[in-house]
């Protein structure tokens, strides 16, 4: 199985990838965890999801917004967010809102053109997977997102911001 | 002035450490050009014409001595001893090595600098009054929210890949030095009919190939909800704004393409949805930042200093000095003063090494520590006694730092341009200078009066020629340098966007063209008239007529 | 006429190429006439396999000039003297035959190369 970047407890890690990219031309396997376009998941999710012995996923490009998977978050296992290319900053947004907004609780995914000089980004905007376009190790990911000892803004990650820090 | 505590050094530490990583990466071939540019980029790093060129942020134009004396090191050791003050209030180094950048940045941590998104697509250096804290005029000083906004908007993880750049500028008083109606977002600090402070906000202004004034995209935000309506606004752009092509791509297009309304009510939506409590700055921590603004220890004197008067009875230099560069302070027997960086034959704009260190010597010894820098590109002594105004003026002249023409003719804005900049198509700097030159009479200079030129090398409008009393664009026609002018912009509280005169001039009919069109000005000019005001009040056609009607 | 330009990566100056070197001088830049499209073509690939070393490698046009050649275009002649405005910045404050045939140059149209690299970009 091909390997994935995950994070977990704050730690980055290798994770075996259960999921399959299913493009939109492709037959849909006959078992296993699979992740859809927005396109593929309206038209053939809710059969796929109502089978209940696979988990389905659903890829977001980065021109689509997220609000349209509100409903159906509960019963999805990962969004994968896409980064056409690295400097398409939108997906920071849609993660922000999968877990701030959304409450989303399943994996959030960066795939596409994604570099680990991004890493402290991705991971303070609630991704907590991907798929490393760059060669980058787990390693490498934490350290890159571990650079700052501090923070100024509220994200969707739990690290304690400035101000509360010099509240304490 | 904000002081940092140690988050924030730790903070400029981290940052250092982090872009000297992303260097060794980079010339190990471990990340691409493209790929490394955005970080350099992100870290004030252009490569131009001859060298790298560094930008380095001062936030909100404010500089301490200990700062300045560091810029002025720099400058000696890094650089050819000098630095160049920009329209965002920064301040660039043009001569500077990629392999010296993270030792650079290191030294500038130590005194609380940096060149933290002074570039790319992120929100840049937030810019404000030069006069904050020094003019009666302000509702209440916008420096801290500068600070503020200074600090949420430091990597802002979900807003460091914009469709394009971002800039904010914030005014707190009638008169703006800021620009801040051709800014992404124009805050401008109001007092609403119950005596609460909220902000005027103007989203959409720009400049560059489509110059717009900012519409009003919310009358009254009440100051403790800013952080939140930034957001909402930030994440609109980033949502909708174009990428896919990057002279389309700021938020002033995505504003008049769905017109302000629309754009409002879209922001209104996205405002709606987002958590106050998480959003917005909590009280103490405004309150910690304002109380860092807290009140300069003013001496208490008589408004009238009799040093400084007998100086302007005796002194005709510094009697011209006053008229020009010194203004009126909300404390008295205090005064604000201009330092021109407009001298005669000089770059504009351009401080040398050791000009910077008699700037950080007058703000320590006559000057609370406090010096600004205004998006004309100039410096500012924001608190100085008129008691002490002799002493100042003496050694800024011995310095050529007195140069009496502050919104002269001759105080020109004039863009690095095709000299050092790898985006420009002509010359900047030398049309300045002859400009400059055919008013060096200050007589003849302070008879025009109020005459803002501002002059830009490309149509990336850095010059803000769009927002000039004449504005001038350089452009590229079959390979020579032509220069394009303009007529009746402003950048301040009457902001508006400059028309275009005619076809565009060969380089060394410029002077003579801003001579014509002066010309034209004194002829009907009546009384107390601004070139401004008569060009409003006549329009284009007498000073079309002045540049054109000539044979050539 | 041509000779072939960037930017070294490590400081950012003006470099040209000449035989496999880049070299500081335009003075001392290779120069390639109209046979010697190919070869062009080739130093031009090899500099921009080499990311490491320069950036931003492209050929530039160039025009006589007092019995030498210079860059045609005003902004490649900027590159190899430096800023106008400062004629002790810069390459130009060595002086000498090379630096005066490049101030008195004159031409029109930017260099074919520079413009390529801006489209491509």
């Amino acid at each position: 199985m091909p390997k994935l970047i995950e994070l977990a407890d704050g730690q980055a890690r290798w994770a075996e990838d259960a999921f399959v990219h299913v493009t939109d031309e492709d037959a849909i396997p006959e078992s296993g965890d699979v992740i859809l376009s927005l396109a593929r998941f309206e038209a053939e999710g809710d059969a796929l999801l109502s089978s209940n012995s696979r988990r389905v996923g659903v890829r977001i490009e980065s021109d689509q917004e997220v609000e349209v998977l509100a409903y159906d978050l509960p019963r999805i296992a990962v969004v994968a967010l896409a980064f056409p290319k690295y400097r398409d900053g939108r997906a920071y947004t849609s993660a922000r809102l999968l877990r701030e907004r959304f409450g989303y609780q399943g994996q959030v995914r960066a795939v596409g053109d994604v570099l680990q000089e991004q890493a402290g980004f991705m991971v303070r905007c609630g991704f907590d997977a991907f798929e490393a376009a760059d060669g980058a190790t787990p390693e490498a990911w934490s350290k890159a997102a571990s650079r700052f000892r501090h923070v100024y803004q509220r994200a969707a990650d739990d690290r304690v911001v400035a101000f509360e820090e010099r509240a304490s | 002035m904000y002081q940092y505590d140690i988050i924030d050094k730790e903070f400029l530490v981290d940052r250092s450490n982090e872009f000297r990583g992303q260097v060794a990466r980079r010339l190990a071939g471990e990340i691409t050009e493209d790929q490394f540019k955005p970080l350099r980029l992100m870290n004030g790093l252009y490569l131009q014409l001859h060298a790298y060129m560094l930008r380095i942020a001062v936030p909100y134009g404010s500089l301490n001595p200990t700062q300045v004396r560091r810029l002025a090191e720099i400058a000696r050791d890094y650089d050819k001893g000098y630095g160049h003050f920009t329209t965002r209030q920064n301040i660039q180094f043009n001569w500077i090595k990629l392999k010296d950048a993270p030792d650079i940045l290191d030294k500038l941590a130590e005194v609380d600098l940096h060149a933290i998104q002074t570039s790319g697509n992120c929100i840049r250096n937030t810019t404000s009054d030069p006069y904050a804290g020094a003019t009666a005029e302000e509702i209440d000083d916008p420096r801290v929210w500068s600070e503020v906004i200074r600090q949420w908007s430091t990597l802002h993880p979900e807003f460091s890949f914009l469709p394009r750049k971002f800039k904010i500028a914030i005014t707190a008083s009638a008169k703006d030095r800021t620009a801040a109606k051709v800014h992404d977002i124009g805050l401008l600090l109001r007092q609403g009919r119950d005596g609460s402070h909220g902000f005027e906000v103007i989203v959409g202004g720009g400049q560059g190939r489509t110059p717009y004034v900012g519409p009003t995209i919310k009358q009254f935000l009440p100051t403790d909800r800013l952080l939140s309506y930034l957001e909402a606004v930030l994440r609109v752009y980033n949502r909708h704004g174009r990428r896919d092509n990057i002279y389309k791509a700021r938020i002033k297009i995505l504003v008049a393409a769905l017109g302000a309304e629309e754009f409002a009510r879209q922001v209104e939506e996205e405002w709606s949805k987002i958590d106050a409590a998480r959003a917005d700055l909590p009280a103490a921590e405004l309150a910690r930042i304002r109380a860092s603004f807290a009140k300069t220890p003013f001496e208490t004197l008589p408004a009238r200093s009799e040093a400084f008067e007998l100086a302007k009875a005796n002194d005709s230099a510094f009697a011209r000095f006053v008229r020009n560069n010194v203004r009126a302070h909300k404390q008295p027997g205090y005064a604000i003063v201009e330092i021109s960086l407009k001298a005669q034959e000089q770059t504009p704009g351009d401080a040398t090494a050791e000009q910077l260190e008699v700037a950080a010597d007058l703000a320590e010894r006559f000057g609370f520590n406090d010096l600004r820098v205004t998006h004309a590109q100039n410096l500012v002594l924001p608190h100085v006694k008129l008691d002490d105004l002799p002493t100042v003026f003496a050694a800024l002249q011995a310095a050529g730092l007195a140069t009496p023409n502050i919104d002269l003719i001759s105080d020109i804005i004039a863009c690095p341009g095709l000299d050092y900049c790898a985006l420009a198509n002509a010359r900047a700097i030398p049309i300045a200078q002859d400009i400059a030159r055919q008013f060096a009479d200050l007589d003849r200079a302070e008879n025009v009066g109020e005459l803002k030129i501002k002059i830009s090398g490309c149509i990336n409008a850095c010059g803000h020629h769009h927002v000039a009393h004449i504005g001038v664009l350089g452009v590229d026609k079959k390979g020579e340098e032509f220069y394009q002018l303009s007529l009746g912009g402003s950048g301040a509280e009457d902001a508006s966007i400059g028309k275009i005169l005619g076809p565009a001039l060969p380089a060394d009919k410029v002077a003579t063209a801003v001579d014509q069109l002066v010309g034209a000005y004194l002829s009907v000019r009546t009384d107390g008239e601004r070139f401004l005001d008569t060009y409003r009040r006549v329009g284009l056609e007498p000073f079309k007529e002045a540049v054109y009607a000539q044979a050539d | 006429m041509k000779a072939i330009t960037a930017n070294r990566l490590i400081d950012g100056d003006v470099v040209f190429w000449k035989s496999g070197q880049w070299v500081e001088r335009f003075g001392d830049a290779q120069l390639f006439d109209e046979n010697e499209a190919s070869d062009v073509e080739a130093a031009v690939a090899t500099g921009k396999g080499q990311p490491t070393v320069v950036v931003d490698v492209y050929p530039i046009d160039l025009i006589e000039s007092e019995g030498r050649w210079a860059p045609v275009s005003y902004r490649e002649r900027i590159r190899a003297l430096g800023p106008t405005n400062e004629l002790t910045h810069g390459k130009q404050a060595e002086g000498g035959d090379v630096v005066e045939a490049l101030r008195h140059a004159s031409g029109a149209a930017r260099s074919t190369g520079r413009v390529d690299l801006i489209r491509r970009k």
